[in-house]
């Protein structure tokens, strides 16, 4: 059931609420009744080259109830849209690689606390995760519950470092996070 | 690119129910509304389809396209959030979205933990059918299109900002400037700021490292540096010390370095621009002291050195323009002992300075530089005969050579002075490099008698070899001392390098061929001369280095080998040989290091 179908015009700027529970403010970019897409960008007025908006692509039905607060002219100008497909490649490219770097450090299964740990050491030391290990240097490896007395392996001198800048970064995240976890 | 939709292996998708792959990415671009300005994009396809042409469904796809790449969050119809890389969407159907490197944000479906930050997952693509979703909410689009793009592209700038991007934008224009105010947790930087009341840090690099990660530091500021022994002592050592710097500071010197450092005043009439005093290289030892190479006698010293027989070649004197510069500072006597012993060793190395003449030198040296210089104007010729008889070591030992054995008494200076006289005009010819000037007026003349007594008197050679040899080092002869003696090698084969000892900069044949003589597919013919000779050469002869830049045929590239260059540089090779260390040459077997 599409709720004010005909009133969802180009333009217009509304102010909604979801069935999920969520509110927001935008402008109607489009709407798109087959599809019942209703497509919202924040801020009202023609996007120039290059300003960013947040947009909402979201269901009409999902919406629950909304008021208009006011009328304006058409965000979009159909003339000057223009898709530079290459830029959208190069872009999502660029964003992809990006996560990867991220998703590398992210450990697979570890708990949060794990990941604060190696998020501290990896400023300092080239930290690995391995399984829910952490291996610094490639050589020193850390293990679940992350304790000093988990730091195993490497020389000495390796060994005793990461020992050191685990317990500082347990304190450091302790004293910064009391009670959290 | 076909639009079957085929049967996906199981994807996660939002509630985990498998279903059909959607066709991944199919973005029908309307022409009139989008101009795409390439045509790779793989799931874009030309030309409006089913009819589904509305202005309202080509804004939809625009915008969706323009997610593309942007980070999303879809929110799915039990609530969950999924958040990840916008790839594609079906437009053609339900719009489903695909998400890259996507991630359940929060999951409340059923079974799902509260707080799913618990454990991770790791990212992968995800598919929300489109009957699942709610919403896709995007950041930061350019829904008026990408800026044009001057260089890297907008997003890329993003990545890395470089400064050319970041002048040229004007976005944003101007902020709101705030104060800044480090992060909680973050005061470990505020000390690096502790300083005391003196300026020093509080802050013991060492000690810390130590505390932090149980470095030891072996550092010890004693191998560095020389310890100063604090006690009761230091005050009169550093008075001592300080004496002594004042008095090296207020010496007068010649330099004009120190010169100017100290303050001393030097003669602005020299003409000494800018170029000269601070940049051009100085020559002093060279030029300076080879032009005023006089035979001036230094008073009241015994004319021993030139008691020798002389036996000097004249040839030697003249062909020794390099060593003639090792005189430099020295002066008569030191001039005539060296060129005795120059005839006698037949080497290059420098003029041996014997005691009496360092001393005398040292003693006469800054006096004597200002001598020379004023002398050297003056023609030496018009002195009088005997004056520069007895100042002429080099004429005075050829004349030697001829009278010694008739000069055997001292008053025989009449015979000396006349052959001396017409041999000296053709000495001076000769030996134009050497001005034989005549002495300092006045001074040396009582001792210039005597002079030409005692070196008139035929004697043994006063200077023995050894002695002479071990005085060899004068102070600023710029020969090496105790380079060996140079002998020439006349059946020395000149060594040709095959290549330039320069890097060469770009190598026409393949790697290390021209550089293995013997095994040289490409260089036919003459190079097989030129290729046997080298390794001849090398095990024959002792190489040696030489420094000088530049091999002496211009670098011809890397095998020439003509004969005719080869005998060019035969012909080099006689006159200045050149070595070239082999082993080098080795090296550069092995492979180039660009």
């Amino acid at each position: 059931m599409e709720v004010g179908g005909e009133e969802f015009a180009v333009g217009v700027v509304i102010s909604a609420k979801t069935t999920l529970g969520e509110e927001f403010e935008g402008q109607i970019v489009s709407f798109d009744r087959p599809s019942n897409l209703l497509v919202i960008q924040e801020g009202v007025g023609r996007a120039e080259r290059g300003e960013r908006r947040n947009v909402r692509v979201i269901k009409a039905n999902y919406i629950q109830d909304f008021t208009v607060v006011g009328k304006y002219d058409d965000p979009l100008d159909p003339a000057a849209c223009v898709l530079d497909l290459a830029a959208i490649h190069a872009r999502e490219e660029a964003a992809l690689r990006q996560a990867e770097i991220e998703a590398e450090r992210i450990g697979v299964g570890v708990t949060p606390e794990a990941q604060r740990l190696f998020d501290a050491l990896s400023k300092t030391l080239p930290v690995q995760w391995d399984k829910t290990d952490i291996v610094v240097m490639k050589e020193v490896r850390v293990c679940s519950p992350y304790l000093p007395e988990n730091v195993s392996g490497g020389t000495s001198a390796a060994n005793e470092r990461v020992k050191k800048v685990l317990d500082f970064e347990r304190k450091r995240l302790h004293v910064r996070v009391p009670g959290q976890f | 690119m076909s639009r079957q939709q085929q049967q996906a292996p199981l994807r996660a998708s939002a509630n985990g129910a498998p279903h059909r792959k959607l066709d991944s990415g199919r973005q029908d671009s309307k022409s009139h509304l989008m101009r795409s300005s390439s045509g790779g994009f793989t799931s874009a396809e030309n030309g409006g389809k089913l009819g589904l042409t509305s202005p309202s469904r080509d804004r939809l796809v625009y915008v969706m396209t323009q997610f593309t790449g942007h980070h999303v969050d879809v929110h799915v119809k039990n609530g969950s959030v999924i958040s990840g890389i916008f790839h594609a969407t079906n437009t053609d159907k339900d719009f489903g979205i695909v998400l890259k490197m996507a991630q359940l944000i929060k999951d409340t479906s059923v079974g799902g933990q509260s707080n799913p930050a618990d454990v991770l997952r790791k990212p992968d693509t995800m598919i929300i059918p489109g009957r699942d979703l709610v919403q896709v909410f995007a950041k930061d689009v350019t829904l008026g299109g990408d800026e044009l793009p001057k260089g890297p592209v907008h997003d890329k700038r993003k990545d890395l900002m470089i400064d050319s991007a970041i002048s040229r934008s004007h976005f944003p224009e101007e902020r709101e400037l705030e104060r800044w105010a480090p992060d909680e947790g973050d005061s470990d930087c505020i000390e690096l700021e502790k300083f005391d009341r003196k300026g020093h840090r509080s802050w013991d690099q060492f000690e810390t490292n130590a505390a932090l990660f149980g470095v030891k530091s072996t550092f010890n500021e004693d191998l560095y540096t020389t310890k100063l022994e604090r006690g009761p002592h230091m005050r009169e050592l550093e008075k001592h010390a300080s004496r002594i710097a004042r008095e090296i500071e207020g010496e007068d010197t010649e330099d004009l370095h120190l010169a100017e450092e100290r303050g001393i005043y030097v003669d602005e009439d020299l003409e000494q621009d800018e170029e000269i005093k601070y940049s051009a290289v100085r020559r002093d030892t060279d030029t300076s002291k080879l032009k005023s190479f006089m035979n001036v006698p230094s008073s009241a010293h015994p004319f021993d050195p030139l008691t020798r027989p002389g036996s000097i070649d004249t040839k030697d004197l003249q062909d020794e323009e390099s060593s003639s510069h090792i005189f430099g500072g020295t002066h008569l006597p030191v001039t005539a002992a060296t060129s005795v012993l120059a005839s006698e060793y037949q080497s290059n190395k420098p003029f041996p300075a014997d005691p009496n003449r360092l001393d005398d030198k040292r003693s006469k040296d800054s006096s004597s530089d200002k001598d020379n210089r004023n002398l050297r104007p003056e023609n030496t010729l018009s002195e009088g005969g005997r004056p520069l008889v007895s100042e002429d070591p080099e004429g005075a030992s050829s004349r030697l050579r001829a009278s010694e054995p008739s000069s055997s008494g001292q008053g025989d200076k009449s015979p000396d002075g006349l052959a001396p006289d017409s041999a000296v005009p053709s000495k001076l010819h000769s030996a134009p490099e050497y001005v034989n000037s005549s002495q300092i007026p006045g001074s040396s003349t009582s001792s210039t008698s005597e002079r030409v007594a005692a070196n008139s008197a035929a004697s043994a050679p006063g200077l023995s070899p050894s002695s002479s040899m071990g005085s060899l080092s004068s102070d600023k002869s710029t020969l090496n001392p105790n380079a060996k003696e140079f002998k020439l090698n006349p059946n020395a084969k000149a060594f040709t390098p095959l290549t330039s000892p320069l890097r060469p900069p770009n190598p026409p044949a393949p790697d290390s061929t021209y550089y293995y003589p013997n095994s040289m597919p490409t260089t036919p013919g003459p190079g097989l001369p030129v290729g046997m000779g080298f390794p001849q050469a090398y095990g024959v002869q002792p190489m040696v280095y030489n420094a000088q830049p530049g091999p002496p045929p211009p670098p011809q590239g890397y095998m020439h080998p003509s004969g005719q260059q080869y005998g060019q540089q035969m012909m080099m090779g006689q006159t200045r040989p050149v070595y070239y260390y082999a082993p080098e040459m080795q090296q550069y077997r092995g492979g180039r290091n660009y």
